[in-house]
């Protein structure tokens, strides 16, 4: 009798658990099934044969080891990675984040392997705690310059990216000997953020939306009735809408280019013309020390037009070639499909629209005539951002200003790409779609009242068909 | 020789400070493996605001000043107070006010300890009809124009109409979207030259009506209505453009020391002898605010007059951009 009794207990609690655990949505992961669905040029790059040696020559460079002296000179002395496409490579050159054991196989984040891999000395430094061989690649920046006691002052804003690296101890050094940053006391005191690479895939496209286009589709989006309502980040040079970078904060590929081989190689360039010192170094010191200082022996800018070379791709500087090499990267191809089915794929598109995520993360722009190439012109780009700066609230919060962004204001990340990345939010804090979204509710964020209609009215099911469409992308 | 001893110390330790005090603050790359235990920034804090709102005093109610105390969601602005449901709550705060005038006044939803079978959420949201981007001059205009532009992932289910709410006339507006199953009904109402309005979603029609209907127990100025709330009696009357043609006799503009290019819209309180009173900064950096406040001890207007006694009143005006023209009419309106 008490068997009979068990069994069925049993058996009422599977029937009710099952459909819960049959229905409880979940993130298929990266898409594995199609193939790599980005990385590229567009099909008219691929006609023309000039276009495509130049792109191919972009892609090149960008793959390129940069060292601190020899042919590829100008390595350091502070950097973050020594070659563009180490970090930006999941799941193609110009992409982000990579790991092991995740489709396509990149490898592991390249950062925990510089010392391996001779690119650092292990003599003079070490990896940080936060940099990991299954973890994103990040940048470090502290928000905040430190008083002479260790902690953070909050009337001292920083901000300034902490290269994670330096070239001490190389052969090729000479006695140039530098300290890393004090990660360790960032870290105890939370005066530490992070940022990872942002994938490249369609950036010609998004340089070429006009400004009137943005403009018409912010109003569009005005009283939504979810409580968004975004702005713009702004050069403060000509006034114009900037849009690259996590904050909006570069206004054109060439720029943006220009400040991370700079910034993260510590390669001086046409648009950025010294070595670079740590924020400390520079606004409250006195620079780098003279042994550290032109240490490729070619004078500066390391990075230039070569007045020698015999075509448009020798002549061209890296960072013209980075430039170039973007321009003509074609958005990630979607799939319609993978995973989940076509029908749950479609179904999570109109839901997705339907519950206000369409409001910052616009699936769609048209593009102004472009003189590049046919491919960024009049052209169609699926985008799935508004390219708005938007408040997110104390949750993601990193306390950095960039131009007219504040603490807690990004741009609305471009979601095309999504099926097959790996990190997620400016820090790489999540790996799972629904850490991602769950991130968006928050103190203070805009987005609170759209997850929370993700997360308390749509049934799993729904959920789930939002979940294969943003894997779909 | 202890007092030689005693004078080295103290020489030493001279030296050491000034050493110190030459070097500067130290870099970001500094050594601090001496200081066993620095203080620790708050974490989930938003410290570097950018443009963010401020007043020029903390005594005037700004319309993102309301709270929920004891289940009241009150707001001084306003002047209305809204009881929320038993087991309903504010669990997350809203963003600060846009430079495009909207406000997140507060997000509903329910508590954890709610037991009912049916969720949804209720959004109290304001648009400044000063800074609005849509052509609208007034709440009923800003619904009418929502339902012309309602895109195609929803259908509507009741046209604009005006309803009685707790004594006062708000236009109504319902649409839902049938691919989410998901319904969200509209009440909006005009008070100090604003858009109030609640915004109900839910799967569930019933729990919705259940919402409006308490919405009766809520108090609300005199002024409140769909076209009519415009201010006066205890509160100053509100104009728009006010700060401007002759109605201005001294005015210096503000100089920015930094251009960002971003709006600046800023709301003021006239006095009866034409100075400015009171400075609401929707969004500002600290040093735009700082140059506009400034600029404005400058201003005189002439004084509003109402039945020929001068009146206090609320105007506003955008900086750092010029506003953003509307750009197309709502046709098919409903009046009041």
């Amino acid at each position: 009798m008490k068997t009979i009794k068990l069994a069925s207990v049993l058996a009422c609690l599977v029937a009710l658990l099952f459909p819960a655990i049959a229905f409880a949505q979940s993130d298929p992961g990266v898409r594995s099934n199609t193939g790599v669905n980005a990385g590229q040029p567009f099909a008219s790059v691929t006609a023309n044969a000039n276009d495509l040696a130049f792109f191919q020559t972009g892609l090149a460079q960008f793959n390129e080891h940069q060292t601190v002296t020899g042919d590829n000179s100008g390595l350091g002395p502070r950097f973050n990675l020594d070659t563009c496409g180490g970090c930006h490579s999941q799941p193609a050159p110009g992409g982000t984040s990579p790991a092991s054991g995740i489709f396509p196989n990149v490898g592991p984040n390249p950062q925990s392997q510089v010392i391996a891999n001779g690119v650092v000395s292990g003599s003079t430094n070490t990896i940080p705690s936060f940099i990991a061989a299954n973890g994103p690649v990040r940048e470090a920046r502290f928000p905040f310059f430190f008083n002479s006691n260790g902690s953070p002052n909050t009337n001292a804003p920083n901000g300034g990216v902490e290269d994670l690296f330096t070239v001490s101890g190389r052969s090729d050094a000479g006695s140039c000997s530098l300290q890393q940053p004090s990660f360790a006391v960032a870290q105890s005191t939370n005066n530490i953020i992070f940022r990872i690479p942002t994938p490249t895939f369609g950036t010609g496209l998004m340089a070429n939306i006009d400004d009137s286009t943005l403009l018409a589709n912010h109003a569009a989006q005005a009283n939504n009735g979810v409580g968004i309502s975004g702005t713009f980040n702004h050069n403060g040079n000509d006034g114009t809408i900037s849009r690259f970078g996590w904050k909006a904060q570069n206004k054109s590929l060439m720029i943006f280019a220009g400040e991370a081989y700079n910034v993260e190689m510590g390669i001086s360039n046409e648009l950025f013309t010294q070595d670079r010192p740590l924020p400390g170094e520079d606004q409250l010191g006195s620079g780098l020390p003279a042994n550290c200082l032109n240490l490729a022996g070619t004078g500066y800018p390391e990075d230039i037009t070569h007045s020698n070379g015999t075509n448009a791709s020798t002549v061209t500087s890296d960072v013209g070639l980075f430039n170039v090499f973007m321009q003509f990267l074609d958005q990630p191809t979607p799939s319609t499909t993978s995973p989940g089915g076509a029908t749950s794929i479609a179904n999570g598109r109109r839901l997705f629209s339907a519950i206000g995520c369409a409001i910052c993360h616009t699936p769609s722009l048209t593009t102004q005539p472009s003189k590049l190439t046919a491919g960024l012109g009049n052209a169609t780009a699926n985008l799935f951002s508004d390219i708005e700066i938007h408040h997110m609230g104390a949750t993601l919060a990193d306390n950095v200003s960039q131009g007219g962004a504040g603490g807690d204001q990004f741009r609305t990340a471009p979601l095309w790409g999504l099926g097959q990345r790996i990190f997620f939010l400016h820090d790489g804090r999540c790996s799972n779609l629904l850490c991602a979204i769950e991130a968006h509710e928050s103190n203070g964020g805009e987005a609170t009242t759209v997850e929370a209609i993700f997360d308390q009215n749509l049934t799993p099911s729904q959920q789930q068909d939002i979940l294969n469409f943003l894997r779909s992308l | 020789m202890r007092i030689y001893f005693s004078r080295f110390l103290v020489l030493l330790g001279l030296s050491i400070s000034i050493l110190a005090w030459a070097q500067g603050a130290p870099q970001s790359g500094g050594d601090f493996s001496n200081n066993s235990q620095p203080k620790k920034l708050p974490t989930e804090t938003i410290l570097v605001k950018g443009a963010w709102w401020s007043a020029s005093d903390s005594v005037t109610p700004l319309p993102e000043g309301g709270l929920v105390t004891n289940n009241i969601y009150s707001n001084p602005y306003f002047r209305l107070t809204y009881g929320l449901s038993p087991d309903w709550t504010e669990k997350y705060s809203g963003p600060p006010p846009s430079d495009s005038g909207y406000y997140v006044l507060a997000q509903i939803r329910p508590a954890d300890t709610f037991k009912g079978t049916s969720r949804g959420s209720i959004l109290i949201a304001a648009q400044d009809l000063f800074f609005t981007l849509t052509p609208a001059g007034n709440a009923l205009e800003l619904i009418n124009y929502n339902k012309e532009s309602l895109n195609a992932d929803y259908k509507m289910e009741q046209p604009p109409t005006v309803v009685r709410i707790a004594d006062h006339s708000f236009v109504r507006f319902d649409y839902g979207s049938p691919v989410a199953e998901l319904h969200w009904h509209v009440l909006a109402t005009q008070i100090r030259c604003h858009m109030v309005q609640f915004v109900f979603t839910s799967r569930d029609t019933k729990l919705i009506e259940s919402l409006i209907q308490e919405m009766n127990k809520m108090t609300l100025p005199d002024e409140a209505g769909p076209i009519s709330g415009r201010g006066g009696g205890d509160v100053p009357v509100c104009i728009k453009d006010y700060a401007s043609g002759e109605n201005v006799i001294e005015r210096v503009d503000p100089v920015f020391a930094e251009r960002r290019f971003n709006p600046v819209p800023v709301r003021i309180i006239i006095d009866k002898e034409g100075k400015v009173k009171h400075i609401h900064f929707l969004s500002a950096f600290p040093d735009q605010a700082k140059a506009i406040s400034d600029a404005f001890t400058q201003w005189r207007f002439k004084p509003y007059l109402r039945g020929g006694k001068p009146v206090e009143v609320e105007t506003g005006i955008m900086f750092g951009r010029a506003p953003r023209p509307m750009t197309s009419v709502a046709t098919g309106a409903v009046s009041e």
